[in-house]
């Protein structure tokens, strides 16, 4: 497995485990009617966040130390132009949805973040999983 | 999804002295897993890549790539 295709795996594994733990906790909080917002939960899961895919970034350049010192070849760089070019669609769809609960209610500030915060990490998750597919099955 | 174009590169790699992947990725600025995509035909190289690689194998272009539709 490339350098670059362990770095999509770190970045889709990261996401699920970080901002899931956040996201779970919160829609929990939410559908057991204590809808607060947990700013520090937010900062806990985005420190571990950094830290895991600094310390599994590494570990990736250490076991491939060529891959990872060299640029992106060609196939690569379009992988990642495409997964990009997916990505922007998914986040295009995702702000527009932002406009639901603003019509359904008057969501505070700390919810539309809530909410925009969730369509960053889907679109990042889309992008990682894009480039994972594309690295796999060729296009 | 099988792309149109077909390719030589692992033939010509054997007559090569058994060149592996990684030696044809290293003299083209490739990654190994690109030279094996573009072997399965998983991907379609760019026209200075191909040339780069024909020039590897000293063949010319039409010996490592055909056009299959």
């Amino acid at each position: 497995m490339s350098f670059r295709e362990k770095s999509a795996w770190i970045t889709l594994v990261t996401v699920l485990l970080c901002f899931g733990a956040y996201f779970g906790t919160e829609f929990a909080h939410w559908f057991s009617g204590d809808a607060r917002s947990n700013g520090f939960l937010l900062l806990k899961c985005v420190g571990a966040f950094v830290i895991l895919q600094l310390v599994l970034t590494l570990a990736a350049a250490w076991t491939t130390p060529k891959d990872g010192r060299t640029p992106r070849d060609e196939r690569e760089r379009m992988i990642q132009a495409r997964s990009h070019s997916i990505g922007y669609y998914v986040l295009v769809v995702l702000m527009l949805m932002l406009g639901v609960p603003l019509h359904l209610g008057h969501p505070s500030a700390p919810e539309m973040m809530f909410y925009a915060l969730l369509g960053v990490v889907i679109t990042g998750l889309v992008v990682s999983a894009a480039q994972i597919v594309m690295f796999r099955r060729g296009f | 999804m099988a792309l149109p174009i077909a390719n030589q590169i692992r033939r010509l790699r054997f007559e090569h002295g058994e060149m592996t992947q990684a030696e044809l990725a290293e003299r083209i600025g490739m990654t190994r897993q690109t030279i094996a995509a573009i072997e399965a035909g998983k991907y379609s190289p760019s026209l200075e890549a191909a040339f780069r690689i024909a020039q590897v194998f000293g063949a010319p272009l039409d010996q490592v790539f055909q056009w299959i539709g």
